[in-house]
């Protein structure tokens, strides 16, 4: 399909732009129902959340009688406490799951490339956590973290290695790392399909060159295995970390974001605030801000990929 | 059995004028077909099963039977902590009234207490309501202030105001205008497990008296037997964290505002009283300086308490008198050896009156829900079936189903229930009935504001969390929550 650049646009002018479009309007057909679908529920939600956050809305107050407000819900959210401990929440959640998340998937694809019996059946099994509800699994996972009556409480109190049940997610101390665990063994799969699917391009005779010339396994790993697979890890990165950023169902089922919102992110605390409370001028300015975190990561994806293909069209 | 010393209790709440003005502020109480001023478990008995009522033929006068239309209802239904036999009742009142009004379209949909705010809310926002709907007591006085919902008495739907508790009425008026009629009200009462209170050396058949008394007890159990004491519950956007809290909270004679009081005015700030504070640290005694609660309770609701106490792993905690059938039905699943362990517990269960303050102030939460109708422009397709949306109302609140539909779990809205054959019928199979209906003139309702589902499910909840937690001291804890109300009452962002 021709890509119209603004470069040709510019340089031949607008008639000849709209020839072109005039001549590919066939092309522009089979795509205007997707973008129409786009501009509805793609489109007005961004003009909507932007506009309304500029605006005040009380809780004794219908949206309609929303009272402007200019750039006070930024200013409020900018000094609030809660804001920055929300941020650093969010990066710490979106840092720890995407990198571990990664590097636990990349070693289990290294491990499954090898051919070896059950590798089949160990892949199947690995791939579980990624395809159960995460609904689900936050309520089970729930249950074995239960501060009380969990399983691995019971199992260590069980074998004397503790007096009483460790507390996971009843402590501001212990309920964000024991989320990231469990947002881990959710996402790990991913990391692993992806770079599993990166290692299928890895040229051998690459690899059995190398061997011949007497790299070790380590450096046959870093100088072919790894540079081959740095565009299909950069895009894993990249999802996972919009993904995490974006993430929701695991904090919000397991804790709420508590306890004393030490297991806020972003997400939950724009959910608590349109929904709980009603901010939804607060709430919109939040996602607006979000929303503009989420556009640098889409930046480096789409570079990523565009990289990925002027490579593909050179080669 | 079970020795629960009602009499005096009931009788020192009965002179309790502030609290009971508060509930029966209606001007006819004279003429109320039940009269409150004689409230008490022998009145009750007295009452129940003199009168007859036929609930078709009544609606009928409201919208006849063979009424033909639409109605797209949402109403909070049962959830996992209800028991089963109230999951009957809800099935039996659609079956009835689909029957009773066949040529009425209804479409109906439930949803849990949790989850019905933010629906409801979102689906306003998007002109999507439904053109009724079932709100918890909570949630009424939002929807009116914002101009959601159409005016509506009990006079609309065929009954009179008298027939239904002052309290709740209270809830469902903003500016002088009534928006919705109740169709049930409760309140919760103490139990605990007489088996354990003996092995923690307590007298196996008495409440603890005060909320002073609860935290002594919590700890003995815990240092005793090294099981939780008393269930705490704590979880934001919870709707029984309030339910358990808000008692303690005016029992110690502090509030979030002036709501325990006859006249609330709503305008003095109350959450960093020294009362307040004082009904805080009891919390905070027992979750972090003797750890004789569950540790869970930050993340845990009254649905997570109930399995434990079954299972004898929990000695007292504040619930519905529906918690008793609710054991049988855990107790009814169970197997092996933990259906008898299920059954020793249900055999030591006991209810009591909610323990006082320490100037022996009792305090209940006034809960429950009530129907309203949505105007036009806020319902999907723009049109309100409003006679069928009476139908439906005048069947929910009529004596017959007000009680049925409260039958475990709750009390009647309509008055009239108590009057009926299906209350005497309650009151000989429901145990421990007695207690909570009891406590029904010690309740006090939620301030009636729009404010006031973000002061319950989070402000209070938050306060409890950073204290519990240890983010904040008891007192700042309380500082930090009186000041959210304010920026609140004030239209802050």
């Amino acid at each position: 399909m021709t890509i119209l650049t603004g470069k040709t646009g510019t340089r031949g002018g607008l008639r000849p732009l709209l020839r072109k479009i005039w001549e590919h309007r066939a092309d522009y057909a089979y795509v205007l129902p997707a973008i129409a679908v786009m501009l509805i529920v793609i489109a007005y939600p961004i003009y909507y959340t932007v506009e309304l956050s500029f605006f005040n809305t009380p809780p004794g107050l219908q949206l309609r009688d929303k009272i402007f407000v200019g750039v006070d819900n930024y200013t409020a959210i900018l000094s609030s406490e809660i804001f920055w401990k929300v941020t650093s929440n969010t990066l710490i959640w979106t840092l720890a799951s995407t990198f571990i998340a990664f590097v636990l998937g990349f070693a289990c694809a290294l491990a499954l490339h090898r051919d070896f019996v059950g590798r089949g059946v160990l892949r199947a099994i690995l791939i579980i956590p990624w395809v159960i509800s995460a609904v689900a699994a936050s309520y089970i996972w729930k249950w074995i973290y239960h501060s009380d009556f969990g399983i691995i409480g019971a199992v260590l109190v069980q074998f004397g290695l503790a007096d009483r049940p460790p507390n996971f997610i009843d402590s501001v101390s212990t309920v964000l790392p024991s989320l990231i665990v469990v947002n881990i063994w959710r996402e790990f799969p991913f990391a692993m399909i992806m770079m599993m699917a990166g290692l299928q391009t890895v040229p051998d005779q690459l690899l059995r060159a190398a061997k011949v010339d007497g790299a070790n396994a380590w450096q046959r790993f870093w100088h072919v295995t790894f540079p081959h697979l740095r565009n299909v890890s950069t895009v894993t990165i990249l999802l996972l970390a919009v993904a995490n950023f974006n993430s929701f169902i695991i904090p919000w089922i397991m804790t709420g974001g508590g306890p004393s919102n030490a297991s806020h992110i972003w997400i939950t605390h724009i959910y608590e605030l349109a929904f709980g409370r009603q901010r939804w001028g607060v709430a919109s300015a939040y996602s607006v801000l979000l929303f503009l975190i989420l556009m640098m990561f889409g930046y480096f994806y789409v570079r990523a990929l565009s990289g990925n293909e002027r490579k593909d069209g050179s080669a | 059995m079970t020795r629960i010393t009602l009499g005096g209790a009931v009788l020192r709440g009965t002179v309790s004028t502030a609290l009971v003005a508060s509930l029966m502020s209606a001007p006819a109480l004279g003429a109320a077909p039940v009269d409150l001023s004689k409230w008490s478990p022998e009145y009750v008995r007295s009452i129940a099963g003199t009168q007859d009522f036929d609930t078709a033929a009544d609606c009928a006068k409201v919208t006849p039977l063979d009424y033909k239309g639409r109605l797209t209802f949402w109403y909070q239904g049962v959830f996992e902590g209800d028991p089963d036999l109230l999951r009957q009742y809800y099935k039996d009142f659609f079956e009835t009234f689909r029957k009773t009004y066949p040529n009425i379209q209804l479409e109906d949909q439930a949803l849990t207490y949790n989850d019905l705010l933010d629906k409801f809310r979102t689906a306003l926002l998007g002109n999507a309501a439904p053109m009724a709907v079932r709100l918890q007591i909570l949630g009424g006085t939002e929807f009116a202030s914002k101009g959601y919902l159409q005016p509506l008495k009990p006079e609309d739907v065929g009954y009179s105001t008298e027939d239904f508790w002052p309290g709740a009425m209270k809830a469902v008026t903003w500016d002088g205008v009534t928006y919705g009629v109740p169709t049930n009200n409760e309140t919760m009462a103490f139990i605990w497990n007489a088996d354990i209170f003996k092995r923690a050396g307590l007298d196996p058949d008495k409440a603890p008296a005060t909320w002073d008394d609860v935290v002594k007890y919590s700890k003995q159990i815990h240092d005793k037997l090294g099981i939780a004491g008393y269930g705490l519950v704590a979880r934001k956007n919870a709707g029984n964290t309030p339910y358990r809290f808000m008692p303690q909270l005016w029992a110690y004679g502090g509030g979030v505002f002036d709501e325990a009081t006859a006249n609330p005015t709503y305008k003095q700030i109350e959450l960093d009283s020294p009362q307040s504070k004082a009904a805080l640290q009891a919390s905070y005694d027992m979750y972090v300086r003797d750890k004789s609660v569950p540790v869970s309770a930050l993340t845990n609701q009254q649905a997570d308490n109930q399995p434990l106490f079954l299972a004898g792993q929990l000695g007292m905690m504040i619930s519905h008198p529906s918690d008793y059938n609710v054991m049988l039905d855990l107790q009814n699943r169970a197997t092996g050896t933990d259906k008898d362990k299920a059954q020793t517990v249900i055999n030591n269960m006991r209810y009591g009156l909610i323990p006082t303050g320490p100037d022996g102030k009792r305090a209940v939460v006034f809960g429950g829900s009530n129907i309203h109708i949505l105007k036009p422009e806020y319902v999907e397709g723009g049109k309100v079936d409003e006679p069928a949306a009476k139908a439906i109302i005048c069947m929910w609140t009529s004596p017959e189903w007000s009680l049925k539909m409260a039958y475990a779990g709750s009390n009647p809205g309509n008055l009239n229930g108590f009057k009926t054959k299906w209350m005497k019928e309650r009151l000989d199979s429901i145990k421990f009935l007695d207690v909570t209906t009891s406590m029904l003139p010690y309740g006090i309702p939620f301030p009636a504001l729009p404010q006031s589902p973000e002061i319950m499910n989070i402000i209070v909840p938050d306060m409890l969390q950073n204290a519990l937690t240890g983010a904040m001291t008891v007192d700042q804890a309380a500082d930090d929550a009186a000041k959210r109300v304010k920026e609140l009452m004030g239209g802050g962002l």
